[in-house]
């Protein structure tokens, strides 16, 4: 700040030096804060993005002839404080049960990175390092490397017949075998799903019959259905262009895909669409209510005693501990209104509960109280900015007060609403613990939107992305598995929540461009 | 708005209250805040779950409680010279372009998810922390005592580098010196932890003190927590600075006062309750804070003073066994007094907060308008 009568910048006085260790400090905090923020965010970029890369894979010697296959991860002191070790990841859950494994750096006589080791993304059992030694392809026997090329192409085959697949159950087969559920069986229909049960049992039957044969860091071999593999690649192969795909290609199956291995592999896909479905639903819920109860406070109500009170307790609500939402949501909303519902319409599936248990109406319901007060301040700050000539010279112009209302504040007023619903948009996708109560799921099988009447579902279950990270941090079973995945997941709800942020922040300050200074009455 | 203030109020009231009436508990309500002599010695103990089939009910409130309590006053510790600090500075020291940009990165900080901040600190921060324990001891040492130092030596600098780093940019070229201290405070930790410790922090502590460090502690979730409440008081500290009239700073600058002295005897005088009533607002939404505090204490209901030991608030108990509960249940009903507990708690400040903030403004806008 520039303050009158003092010494000009350029000149470095003695009164700059008087202003003691206590002002450093606190220029200082300032500092250490946005380190604090700048180290979060680097963070969690490093470790999110890196886990797409295809690491370079060691093949590393130890002192007893042992040979181990592996990529190291992280290099610590060794208990005794002599050395260090380093944990490698291993791989090959179904030979040894573990994925890790400590080295001491003494203990490795011989480290090489041969290219031909491949890394294999499995159906089952994770991750496999090792060697190929042949494919057999029917009475074909392949070795070399007529083998690999066979094998990259055989699997881009093998994965257009699964999507293939999935898109044949998903779109055809399950709908019809629900709908013949409810109205029970006509001739045409049974024949209908006999033919899909075929063609989808013809598709499988085209993606087997390859057998592939591997060789693992100790040169046990172990055979393995070509149908298994999702994904081969050979890391210390790729040249760096190819590194870089291989990695967009993992990010792109990372954001499109569902969950594997118990949430500790694969995508996040339903999680995202679950997190956009809620916050859509919440949107819709709480703008009407959030722009009348501003627009009433600022233009209509009388700025007495009362409307002060109503602020204050707009303010509260701001303030009251997100579970508390949730609690209130669960008694009220999926207990109270949600068992009524069951009880006058679903009294047939009782007491399997329709409504009377978490679901996605409720849980947007409830963010959709939480989030209220952050619609109302923002669209007030935005009609308090609006200059009150403007009003007035509607009136003037013979204007009644709700054509001033509806033509001219509420349009100058659209963008400060927006940003409300931004930031609302924001908070709502961060937020975890009240959707613990109402309604998310460690893993829904069904996504709330399909083809199928109603269409949207919202009774169901949903995934969430912030649920999604605490689940597969805590829940699973092999933590350090899921790390990765849950670094990269947690980047992008980051992601996605600061951008909204910025948007609304850069709105906002268009707006005080626009309009300057709020009026104060 | 007052309908669903009033709402949650009733709600919570009502689901409650069967809970103090003759016959409305199956145990009786002294557990609530007693200490059974179970296995030795009297212990307060939380374990809801056994409520209805105990002989003697263990469901004691005081350790969430205390634990509630005890997270949000480390995170306050983290917090509040943290977030005054930085107030202080913007208002006074800070050059305007710098502080228009300062407050939205902060906002930033606030958006920050709760999720991501209890998994970095429960799962990276943590354990990260358990391991190297001198050289974060090193770093919360050193880094204040340098930059004091700092302030000292900064008379004796060269004029030229005095022009170029002045405090109006300090929050920004104090970054790469912060990070050096930060690096040299963790390269001299092994020695300082070899001359004094015997080499390992952790045993000494161990054996002296006979604290064990758990890797989930009171002191990560304070940090994290800290984190979290650090904007949001920040920015209501920044307003109450920055409402007092400027002519109060101005001719106090005037009769000679250095800024700091400005800032101590002038400024802080006027806007003492709007500092206060930031600081309230921090400790409402440390107190309430549910994600960070379960992924990162560890969740052991405990009633130690250690800093060093793990913890359970009221607000990760309702979050972990709400949905396990059966409504209507003893069990129910007491999370539910656990929530009523949370929202009165907040309400109450709150409300404190914002009449305090709402008279502070009139009082300047009033002033103004006389002048």
């Amino acid at each position: 700040m520039k303050i009158p009568g003092h010494t000009a910048v350029g000149m470095p006085g003695k009164r700059r030096t008087r202003e003691g260790p206590l002002a450093w400090l606190a220029a200082a905090s300032v500092a250490l804060s946005l380190i604090m923020l700048g180290a979060l965010l680097v963070l969690l970029s490093v470790k999110g993005l890196s886990n797409f890369w295809p690491a370079t894979v060691h093949q590393l010697t130890l002192k007893g002839g042992e040979t181990v296959i592996g990529v190291p991860l992280e290099t610590r002191e060794l208990p005794s404080r002599q050395g260090l070790e380093r944990r490698y990841l291993t791989a090959n859950r179904d030979d040894g049960g573990g994925i890790w494994r400590w080295l001491a750096n003494d203990q490795i006589t011989e480290d090489t990175t041969p290219e031909d080791l491949v890394v294999l993304e499995r159906r089952h059992w994770g991750t496999f390092f090792g060697r190929l030694v042949a494919l057999q392809s029917g009475d074909q026997r392949l070795t070399g490397p007529d083998a690999w090329t066979v094998l990259e192409s055989r699997l881009k085959e093998i994965n257009a017949l699964r999507d293939e697949r999935r898109r044949l159950t998903h779109d055809e087969i399950l709908p019809l075998i629900r709908s013949m559920e409810d109205q029970d069986g006509h001739r045409s229909e049974d024949r209908r799903l006999a033919d899909l049960q075929r063609r989808a049992s013809e598709l499988q039957q085209r993606m087997q019959g390859d057998l592939v044969v591997l060789e693992n860091g100790q040169g046990r071999r172990q055979e393995q259905a070509l149908a298994e593999i999702l994904e081969a690649w050979r890391p210390n192969a790729m040249a760096w262009h190819e590194k870089l795909g291989h990695w967009v290609r993992e990010l792109w199956q990372f954001l499109s895909q569902g969950p594997r291995d118990a949430n500790t592999a694969g995508g996040v896909w339903p999680a995202i669409f679950g997190t956009i479905l809620m916050v859509l639903l919440m949107s819709i819920l709480v703008t009407p209510f959030g722009v009348l109860a501003a627009v009433y406070l600022n233009e209509v109500a009388h700025q007495g005693r009362l409307t002060r009170l109503v602020r204050i307790g707009v303010r509260n609500l701001a303030g009251v501990p997100s579970i508390v939402y949730g609690v209130f949501g669960l008694g009220v909303f999926v207990y109270g209104i949600g068992g009524s519902i069951d009880r006058w319409f679903f009294e047939s599936t009782l007491p399997s509960p329709t409504f009377g248990t978490g679901g996605l109406l409720w849980a947007s319901l409830t963010l959709a109280l939480l989030t209220l007060p952050v619609v109302i301040v923002a669209t007030e700050e935005g009609l308090s900015r609006i200059p009150l000539h403007q009003r007035e010279g509607a009136l003037a112009l013979g204007a009644t007060r709700f054509e001033t209302l509806t033509r001219v504040v509420l349009p100058m007023a659209t963008p400060a609403m927006l940003t409300g619903l931004i930031l609302a948009v924001a908070r709502a996708a961060g937020e975890v613990a009240p959707l613990m109560l109402v309604g998310v799921a460690k893993l829904a099988p069904q996504v709330p939107l399909d083809g199928e009447f109603p269409f949207l579902h919202l009774e169901r279950k949903f995934m969430h992305l912030g649920y999604h990270i605490y689940d597969a941090a805590f829940h699973s079973s092999d933590v350090q598995a899921a790390m990765p995945l849950v670094y990269a997941t947690a980047l992008l709800l980051v992601t996605v929540i600061l951008v909204l942020n910025l948007t609304a922040i850069f709105m906002r300050h268009y707006l005080r461009k626009r309009h300057g200074a709020p009026v104060r009455r | 708005m007052l309908l669903a203030v009033v709402a949650i109020a009733v709600f919570l009231l009502v689901e409650v209250l069967p809970l103090f009436w003759p016959d409305g508990a199956s145990f009786p309500l002294e557990a609530l805040w007693s200490s059974p002599d179970v296995s030795g010695e009297p212990e307060y103990r939380w374990l809801p779950h056994r409520l209805d089939d105990a002989a003697v009910p263990q469901a004691s409130l005081a350790p969430l409680l205390w634990g509630t309590l005890e997270a949000a006053a480390w995170a306050l510790v983290v917090a509040i010279p943290l977030a005054l600090g930085a107030a202080a500075h913007s208002s006074l020291y800070m050059s305007p372009g710098l502080r228009a940009r300062l407050k939205p990165t902060l906002e930033l900080m606030e958006a920050m998810p709760s999720v991501v901040l209890g998994f970095i600190a429960g799962l990276a921060l943590g354990p990260w922390v358990e391991r190297h324990l001198a050289q974060s001891l090193s770093i919360v040492v050193v880094l204040p005592a340098a930059v004091v130092l700092l302030a000292l030596g900064y008379r004796w600098l060269p004029d030229r580098l005095k022009a170029a780093l002045t405090l109006r940019w300090a929050a920004l070229w104090l970054i790469p010196c912060l990070l050096l201290l930060v690096w040299l405070a963790m390269s001299v930790a092994p020695m300082w932890e070899g001359w004094w410790f015997d080499g390992d922090l952790r045993l000494w502590v161990e054996e002296s003190w006979g604290l064990d460090v758990q890797a989930r502690n009171a002191l990560i979730v304070g940090l994290a927590m800290g984190f979290a409440v650090i904007p949001g008081i920040y920015a209501l500290a920044e307003d109450a600075l920055s409402d007092v009239p400027r002519e109060l700073a101005e001719g106090a600058q005037a009769m000679g006062a250095t800024r700091w002295q400005t800032l101590t005897r002038v400024m802080l005088p006027v806007a003492l309750p709007g500092v206060f009533s930031a600081i309230m607002i921090g400790a409402g939404r440390a107190v309430g804070e549910t994600m960070i505090v379960l992924m990162a204490s560890g969740n052991s209901a405990l009633m130690t003073a250690s800093p060093l030991d793990g913890l359970r608030s009221l607000a990760s108990s309702i979050a972990i066994e709400l949905p396990e509960a059966a409504p209507g249940g003893s069990h129910y009903r007491l999370l539910l007094l656990a929530a009523l507990a949370l929202f009165a708690f907040t309400f109450l400040v709150n409300t404190l907060a914002e009449v305090v903030r709402a008279r502070l403004k009139r009082r300047f806008t009033r002033r103004k308008g006389d002048a």
